[in-house]
């Protein structure tokens, strides 16, 4: 991945002593608040700073796995009628989660600040945010049932966000019914249920996925009910990964585990909150929105106390806007294991973790190198001034965004994971099967983002691949200053091409959003198999994807008729 | 055609000026002798109203209002952009129309529960006149706003509109203060929608053709 360094860095120091009028940073926040510039308009850098906080002063908040229930307690019980293929994976698992409006400790220096009570305003899921972490099993089926318990529009504190939602299992191979398409939405009162039949792609284990994310997917207000606090985190395991560093199965890879202990999943959403401590949000701009402080796991820059030892991070970039390159302060190695929640065939050693909104990377951090009492930080490089996408140029020094600490403590006991030298074979690609092939446009027209010139319309279906075909998918960014993470549910694709070139790296994995920066074509393969219904095609920055970049696109039987192959325009 | 200055404008409104405006006051310069840091006044007494300019305004038929305080505060509106000139080349009124109607048959009647507003996006070159010529032939009978230009440019900026073509319609309920926006020449139903989706109180639908899979 090409870096670039920071050639405007004599400019960026020209910027401090430039007159107040062109940018306002300059100025103190009382002054900002009277030019002659809309508040609807200001931009990231004009918006008020959020309260002062001492970052790595927090412990990390590690959401517990989610907490069966017994089946028999649900009333009305599951409906088969309303989920495809049901009986053939009938569930083994069952939840059940209420989402609510509460107070939420990101940091206790801003949770003082509220009048409301300590705490900072948010959506949760059973009281927590991010909420339980579905902790799932290949051949495990599981059904969630989620009800809606968020106060209605009129009485909602939260002043942006809609109390609508419809919850997205990002990537899981799920029917259309369970997979939270934006119309799929229920209000106050109301429940959804959600069945994950754990099967493979194809029934294939190459297509297994590990990591993954749970979050909101409502119609128009995908970014700010997210924002608010609808995200939470979600672990496959199946035999090679199985999440037991002591595994005695010989196919087992033995990665760090178990879950929450060595195995942890870290989410970040950058944040900016208001002056009582709740985040705040301008629904006026429609480029993106940006928070000054990173949190991970809905906790301000964080501290982890960590063993000598390697630890499984598995690193999802929940939005709604900022990319990120992770680094830590020493810029010691990092061993990267897969790309957006898939397991890569070889690890890949890495100094640093590039990541658009969306995007997973697991790591491994071998923490030996260190002693007890040390510490080292994950930091964020990546500078960005406006929702459209990152500036390209790279933060140094104190400039760097802090995003969480590591701790070292002593040894707790042996450490019996590895590194292997070889994880997941990658699927075959067989150009032969390839049916149609399709174009996808990103751009930007009248104020709002557009794909192939067109603003979302949930009832036009851009495309239908047939059911067991398969097709190439060309995704091209038109904007020459903006990034669009493209993501595409219910199933993974294989890069054939970035930029006409082969892919390398992170870039050779199955994965679900395509990180397009400036001008970038990605030339993908794609299989449609196992369910039929309707999927969204979006740009993950959730702003844009509000602002009707958004496609739908339908898997139909395949009965031999034309549902429009060949590739697409209008 | 004249130009028109704010001055002017305020000038010749002076009798018919709302007088709700009088909590608004231009806040001290940030630095009084320095002539390129202008200060706004912005509007008070609603929920984004630190969001909007303090402005006046004038529609089709001359008839003044303070932009804020008179046309969204406490309101579910829908403001929408477009121009004499800019019709020629994406138009959105004869859509809007459709929408209008919409909401009129579905959600709640335009102009007493529902108010709409198209602002102009060429403030040096349309008139009331103009406007109401434009309006009147297509069957628009919402407020079509005007104004001195540097006001109108405010608004068009607190609305994240750009240039002189700016197709979006943004969607709001200042009395929760939550707001969305829909393409101009979407279908009429997905403008309508989120009207009803974002009304509080009896005229509160959260859709208007169900769409869920099962």
């Amino acid at each position: 991945m090409a870096k670039r360094r920071d050639v405007l860095k004599a400019g960026a120091v020209a910027v401090a002593s430039t007159p107040a009028i062109f940018g306002g940073a300059a100025l103190p926040r009382v002054a900002q608040a009277q030019l002659c510039r809309p508040e609807g308009i200001r931009s990231p850098l004009t918006e008020p700073d959020s309260p002062p906080v001492t970052p790595y002063s927090t412990p990390l908040y590690i959401p517990p796995a989610m907490s069966p229930i017994d089946p028999a307690t649900l009333t009305p019980p599951p409906d088969p009628n309303r989920h495809q293929r049901f009986d053939e994976f009938q569930p083994v698992k069952f939840y059940e989660q209420r989402i609510t409006e509460g107070l939420w400790n990101y940091h206790e220096q801003l949770s003082a600040l509220n009048p409301l009570g300590y705490g900072s305003l948010a959506w949760m899921w059973n009281g927590a945010t991010p909420g339980e972490t579905l902790v799932a099993r290949y051949g495990e089926p599981v059904f969630v049932r989620r009800y809606n318990d968020l106060p209605p529009t009129e009485s909602a504190l939260i002043p942006f966000g809609l109390p609508y939602i419809t919850t997205h299992l990002h990537n899981a191979h799920t029917a259309s019914e369970s997979d939270g398409f934006p119309m799929d939405f229920f209000g106050p009162g109301e429940y959804w249920d959600y069945h994950y039949a754990m099967m493979y792609a194809r029934n294939d284990p190459r297509e297994a996925l590990a990591s993954l994310w749970y979050h909101d997917h409502m119609a128009d207000f995908t970014a700010t009910n997210v924002y608010a606090g609808l995200s939470a985190m979600t672990v496959f395991y199946d035999e090679l990964d199985s999440g037991d560093e002591n595994d005695p199965n010989p196919h087992a890879l033995r990665l760090p585990g178990t879950y929450g202990k060595y195995d942890i999943y870290l989410i970040l959403h950058d944040v900016r909150f208001d002056s009582y401590g709740n985040p705040a949000y301008n629904v006026f701009d429609t480029d993106g929105h940006l928070g000054d402080l990173i949190t991970v796991n809905r906790k301000v820059s964080p501290y982890l106390e960590v063993e000598p030892r390697k630890y499984r991070f598995r690193i999802v970039d929940g939005g709604p806007s900022r990319f990120y390159e992770l680094a830590l302060s020493d810029g010691a190695e990092m061993f990267i294991i897969a790309g957006d929640g898939n397991l890569l065939e070889e690890p890949v050693s890495a100094t640093s973790l590039v990541m658009g909104p969306a995007n997973r990377q697991d790591v491994i951090i071998d923490f030996s190198r260190y002693r007890p009492g040390d510490t080292v930080n994950m930091v964020n490089l990546m500078e960005q001034v406006n929702g459209q996408g990152p500036t390209g140029r790279r933060l140094e020094g104190p400039d760097r965004m802090p995003v969480m600490q590591f701790r070292i403590k002593p040894l707790e006991g042996p450490d019996n994971s590895r590194i292997p030298d070889f994880m997941r074979k990658l699927p075959d690609i067989n150009l032969n099967e390839v049916v149609a092939e399709r174009e996808w446009v990103f751009d930007h027209d009248m104020g709002l983002w557009t794909i192939n010139h067109d603003f979302f319309d949930p009832t036009k279906i851009d495309a239908a691949p047939r059911q067991g075909t398969a097709e190439i998918w060309t995704f091209r960014n038109a904007g020459s200053s903006w990034a669009h993470p493209v993501h595409v549910h219910f199933e993974e694709f294989q890069v054939l091409e970035w930029n006409g070139r082969p892919p390398t790296g992170v870039l050779r994995s199955r994965k679900d959003v395509a990180t397009l920066g400036p001008n970038d074509v990605a030339r993908v393969f794609y299989r449609f198999d196992d369910f039929l219904g309707r999927y969204p095609i979006h740009c993950h920055n959730n702003v844009h994807e509000d602002n009707a970049m958004m496609g739908r696109w339908d898997i139909v039987p395949d009965n031999g008729g034309d549902h429009g192959g060949g590739k697409w325009h209008r | 055609m004249s130009k028109t200055t704010r001055r002017a404008f305020l000038a010749g409104a002076a009798a018919a000026v709302p007088v709700a405006a009088a909590a608004a006051v231009a806040p001290a310069a940030a630095d009084k002798d320095n002539p390129a840091i202008k200060t706004c006044p912005r509007a008070t007494g609603g929920k984004n109203a630190s969001r909007f300019p303090q402005v006046l305004v004038q529609d089709q038929y001359k008839q003044k209002s303070w932009f804020y305080q008179n046309l969204i505060a406490d309101k579910l509106v829908l403001v929408s952009f477009t121009s004499v000139r800019g019709e020629d080349y994406y138009p959105v009124i004869s859509n809007l129309v459709k929408v209008r109607q919409l909401i009129d048959d579905r959600i709640g009647k335009v102009g007493r529960d529902v108010h709409m507003y198209t602002v102009t996006t060429d403030p040096y070159r349309d008139t009331p006149e103009a406007l109401r010529s434009l309006a009147d032939a297509h069957g628009a009978d919402w407020p079509f706003l005007s104004g001195a230009p540097e006001d109108i440019r405010e608004i068009l900026a607190s609305f994240h509109a750009r240039g002189s073509l700016y197709g979006l319609t943004w969607i709001g309920n200042e009395r929760t203060g939550r707001w969305t926006k829909k393409p101009s020449q979407l279908q009429p139903l997905f403008i309508a929608e989120p009207v009803a989706r974002l009304a509080t109180g009896k005229l509160h639908r959260p859709f208007l053709v169900d769409m869920h899979s099962v």
